[in-house]
């Protein structure tokens, strides 16, 4: 088997799991989880086997061309783990619906990140819309939520395909992804860069075209916003990278200097909101915002090192945030609320839950010995290393404050007297705990061995090859 | 001048006729079997008769034949756009299996037939004469069936269709009248001499031709009697407007729009055309925000999609006649595939049509409400169906012919489009209250057609097929 079968096997699993009776909470997380742990032990065997079948010859040419790129590898990588631990963790009403569509966003992302065709890849974009807006209006607690994440990403898909079909035309074809001799050249390529920068911008979410995100990371149920923010937002970044900093390198360049502003008011902006936010769950949705920018201006810093710490970071982010928001999904279960106003002193009784929390926001604050901190370090070298010292000193406060507003949540949540008023509820249970286990280890895996990443981005994937990315003159 | 009809001629139309001949005897069959279930006898023939119909015109499709002294043109495009009339037909006589009295689907499925007959005649149509004729031969059985239905919105809808549409057709033929004034001829064929550019009368007859075909694609300005006629007139003659007209429509102006035109000139002579293509996309995506029946919507909807297959003719490519048959062909199996589910869930026509009776169905009729899903998914152009790769296309093919605004149009009124798909798709699925359930009907016949449309509207996506051999010839 191949690359194509691993997206499709979630796809059949989603279809096996509607296939079950309604009620069976049970079966449907079982065979979930059984499909996503197969996902993910099939991933090193199958993803980097490409697939390619030929879908379009005219106008362009287009193929439905699968396989890992290093780079992709590792998104694919922690996609399956980050879907495999939501879907076990997942206990929420009509769980069968709620899982089918778990699956049916894991199928689209690992589609996207395997995608070797911008088509292919423009296509899975859109497709994963869908079951993000289906779980917000099923499970959403707010009628809005649904309806900004839809427009905003519908927008942004828009513009994708605007800047596919356009590429396509100009270069006659769109497998392109992973290839390095690609070179556009015409009066639109502006307009190419700029419906790409667009589509990325607003997925990874990046100021000022975040404010679906706060809405939707709160609103939703844990275990997809665990997905959503671990991995979906890497979409974006990833399309930076894969796309927009292989195909239109000069464009970059010269729009990194918006780029990095925004990046920069993205890191400040989503720090000081995180600061002051109420909910747990919007604090950490301002922090993926804060680290996001971070990441944005590790890739248009164009310096190699910046480059290799922008996908660890990316990698990491994605393990603390999933880890963060499945703990306060845990959290959130228990107390029917995810107000800090309200929630107090959660880590006497629930001993666990507090440890697992705290895993996740000591990575979240970029403690050493975690994740967070190897990819942070590196990028504030690179960053400093591309002559961009302000900036790095912007990072260097947006990293200050994340300890900040991260221990004021971890605070608020765990510490203090026990209020009365809130129920008591048992710790966490075996699978939840299981269910969070994975991101703990590989938090503290790759925060001790961040080389794994490190390397394998840098050494295989053309763009990321060291020193090739040269800012052009 | 002697007109000499030799039987080559006759081949040439030859389906037409046996379509027409399925008419007459639909109508035979009713008067002997008035007391075994004419309803399904009536709807078989009639399906017999398109499918018998369809295998003659594919038949067609290798010819270059002028017929009639070349009143009527067989080739490609005449037979690939018949043969979306006929797709269009036999999608909308099968919703008769649920709707509509019984002793009244004989004259429905019969009319039906021959409208479809007009319209096919309107696809190979090469001369002015054969223009008019098909599109009266199409809009006479039209006015008849939208008033089939016992209900005073059905009869306010047949006189709005009749009032409005004749004014229309009014309109056309004064074009062509001082289209005959300046060029001598009814033949499109005449019309390519570049001496016509300096003539007022042909600049004025090709303007009005313009606003009769605009009318009756309903694009924007001239799509205000499409909301009240769809939503008043039964549900499968809705369904057959929604597409079968629209296509017949397309033909005629995609003839003369890449075959009947100065070639010096006729850049600015269609510039309007692409201007109203453009508002319709916006407009028709905005007028859908409000609906409240799913038939209007879909009004709405079809205003904005016709919108996006003009665009696709911009710049009279054959790269964007092939894009606009293959949108067509989608847009076919969307919108039928959406009709059909909502004459599956309607007990007499008209409850599957108001959108507060889609509330929560996803949990009464899972499968009606995944259907319609993917149907408004296809509509709004999102992945994995044949709507997302139709956008690609013509927006490639858009740019290709120098366009590229129409392209960016068609991306701006998508993205308003998405909210009125998803309110619906909201509706079926939001969790609480359900609306009344109602007795689920048995449409066995719905379902098919919900499956095959499903099924093609998916595989599109991914098995793109479009005719080469579909250039219009005019002789």
């Amino acid at each position: 088997m191949n690359a194509l079968g691993l997206v499709l096997l979630p796809f059949a699993g989603a279809v096996a799991i509607w296939l079950l009776p309604r009620d069976n909470r049970t079966a449907a997380r079982a065979l979930g989880t059984l499909v996503a742990l197969a996902t993910l032990a099939l991933t090193p065997a199958w993803a980097t086997r490409a697939f390619s079948v030929r879908w379009l010859s005219r106008p362009f040419a287009a193929a439905f061309h699968f396989g890992a790129t290093p780079l992709s590898y590792w998104l694919v990588l922690l996609l399956a783990v980050c879907s495999a631990c939501a879907i076990f963790a997942a206990n929420v009403p009509r769980a069968r619906d709620f899982i089918a569509w778990m699956l049916v966003l894991e199928g689209s992302m690992l589609g996207l990140f395997l995608a070797r065709d911008l088509l292919v890849f423009a296509l899975f974009w859109d497709l994963m819309l869908l079951p993000v807006f289906f779980v917000l209006i099923g499970w959403g607690r707010h009628h809005g939520t649904a309806w900004r994440y839809l427009i905003y990403n519908f927008s942004g898909g828009l513009a994708l395909l605007f800047a596919t079909a356009a590429f396509g035309v100009l270069d006659g074809s769109t497998d392109v992804i992973g290839r390095g001799d690609v070179h556009l050249i015409g009066s639109w390529v502006p307009w190419i860069f700029a419906g790409f920068a667009f589509a990325f911008l607003v997925k990874t979410p990046v100021f000022p075209f975040h404010t679906w995100m706060p809405a939707t990371y709160s609103d939703a149920p844990g275990p997809m916003v665990a997905v959503v923010s671990g991995v979906q937002s890497k979409a974006g970044l990833y399309g930076f990278i894969a796309i927009t900093l292989a195909f239109l390198p000069d464009y970059l360049h010269q729009y990194a200097g918006l780029l990095v502003g925004l990046g920069a008011l993205s890191i400040l902006y989503g720090a000081f909101v995180a600061l002051v936010q109420n909910d747990a769950k919007r604090i950490v949705a301002y922090s993926s915002l804060s680290h996001l920018g971070l990441i944005v201006v590790a890739i248009v810093a164009f310096q190699p090192l910046a480059l290799a710490g922008a996908v660890l970071y990316m990698v990491a982010h994605g393990l603390f945030s999933a880890a963060l928001f499945l703990a306060l999904g845990f959290v959130e279960e228990r107390e029917g609320t995810s107000l800090l106003s309200r929630l107090r002193g959660l880590g006497r009784d629930n001993p666990r839950l507090s440890g697992a929390l705290c895993i996740g926001a000591l990575a979240a604050l970029g403690l050493p010995g975690l994740a967070g901190f190897a990819g942070e370090i590196a990028i504030l070298i690179g960053v400093y290393q591309s002559g961009l010292v302000w900036v790095t000193a912007i990072a260097l406060a947006g990293i200050v404050l994340a300890s900040a507003y991260v221990l004021r949540m971890f605070q608020d949540v765990m510490n203090g007297p026990v209020s009365p008023d809130l129920p008591v509820r048992p710790d966490l249970t075996w699978r939840e705990g299981l269910a969070i286990a994975p991101l703990a280890a590989a938090l503290i895996l790759l925060g001790v061995n961040p080389h794994a990443v490190l390397t394998a981005s840098s050494a295989q994937s053309p763009p990321v090859a060291t020193g090739a990315i040269e800012p052009p003159r | 001048m002697t007109i000499a009809v030799t039987a080559a001629d006759w081949m040439a139309v030859m389906p037409i006729v046996v379509l027409a001949s399925a008419g007459l005897l639909v109508l035979l069959a009713d008067v002997f079997a008035r007391s075994h279930s004419p309803r399904y006898l009536s709807i078989a023939i009639g399906a017999l008769g398109v499918l018998g119909t369809a295998y003659l015109c594919a038949k067609g499709y290798g010819e270059n034949f002028a017929a009639f002294s070349d009143g009527f043109v067989l080739g490609g495009f005449t037979v690939a756009f018949e043969e979306i009339v006929l797709l269009a037909t036999l999608g909308s006589l099968i919703l008769y299996g649920t709707i509509g009295k019984d002793d009244r689907i004989a004259g429905a499925v019969a009319l039906m037939l021959w409208s479809a007959c007009g319209a096919m005649l309107m696809a190979g149509a090469s001369s002015l004469m054969t223009i008019f004729l098909g599109l009266e031969l199409l809009s006479l059985a039209l006015y008849c069936l939208c008033g089939l239905a016992d209900r005073a919105t059905s009869r306010e809808a047949a006189l709005k269709y009749l009032i409005l549409s004749s004014t229309a057709s009014a309109l056309l033929l004064y074009g062509m009248a001082l289209l005959f004034g300046a060029t001598g001829s009814v033949q499109l064929a005449d019309f390519t001499s570049a001496a016509l550019a300096s003539s007022p009368l042909f600049w004025l007859g090709t303007g009005m031709f313009f606003v009769g075909i605009a009318f009756k694609l309903s694009l924007v300005p001239f799509h205000l009697w499409a909301p009240d006629v769809y939503e008043g007139a039964p549900l499968p003659v809705t369904a057959y407007m929604s597409v079968a007209t629209k296509a017949a429509t397309v033909a005629v102006f995609a003839r003369f729009a890449y075959a009947a035109l100065p070639a010096g000139i006729s850049g600015r002579l269609l510039l309007p055309m692409w201007i109203l293509a453009a508002v319709s996309m916006i407009a028709g995506n905005v007028g859908m925000l409000a609906q409240t029946d799913l038939k209007r919507l879909l009004a709405f909807s079809g205003i904005a999609q016709i919108g996006y297959v003009v665009a696709a003719l911009a710049g009279a490519t054959s790269l964007g006649l092939r894009y606009a048959l293959y949108y067509l062909v989608a847009y076919a199996f969307m919108n039928l595939g959406a009709f059909a589910v909502a004459a599956a869930l309607s007990d007499d026509g008209e409850q599957g049509s108001r959108l507060a009776s889609y509330r929560g169905l996803a949990r009464r009729r899972p499968f009606a409400a995944a259907a319609m899903t993917v149907f408004l998914v296809a509509l709004a152009g999102l992945p994995p169906t044949a709507g997302f790769l139709g956008k690609i296309l013509i927006l490639s093919s858009s740019a290709l012919a120098g366009y590229a605004w129409l392209g960016g149009i068609l991306l701006v009124g998508t993205a308003i489009s998405i909210y009125a798909y998803a309110k619906v798709v909201r509706l079926m699925y939001e969790p609480g209250e359900t609306s009344a359930a109602r007795a689920g009907t048995v449409a066995p016949l719905a379902w098919a057609s919900v499956a095959v449309c499903l099924v093609f509207v998916v595989a599109m996506a991914f098995y793109p097929f479009t005719p080469s051999n579909v250039l219009p010839l005019v002789k």
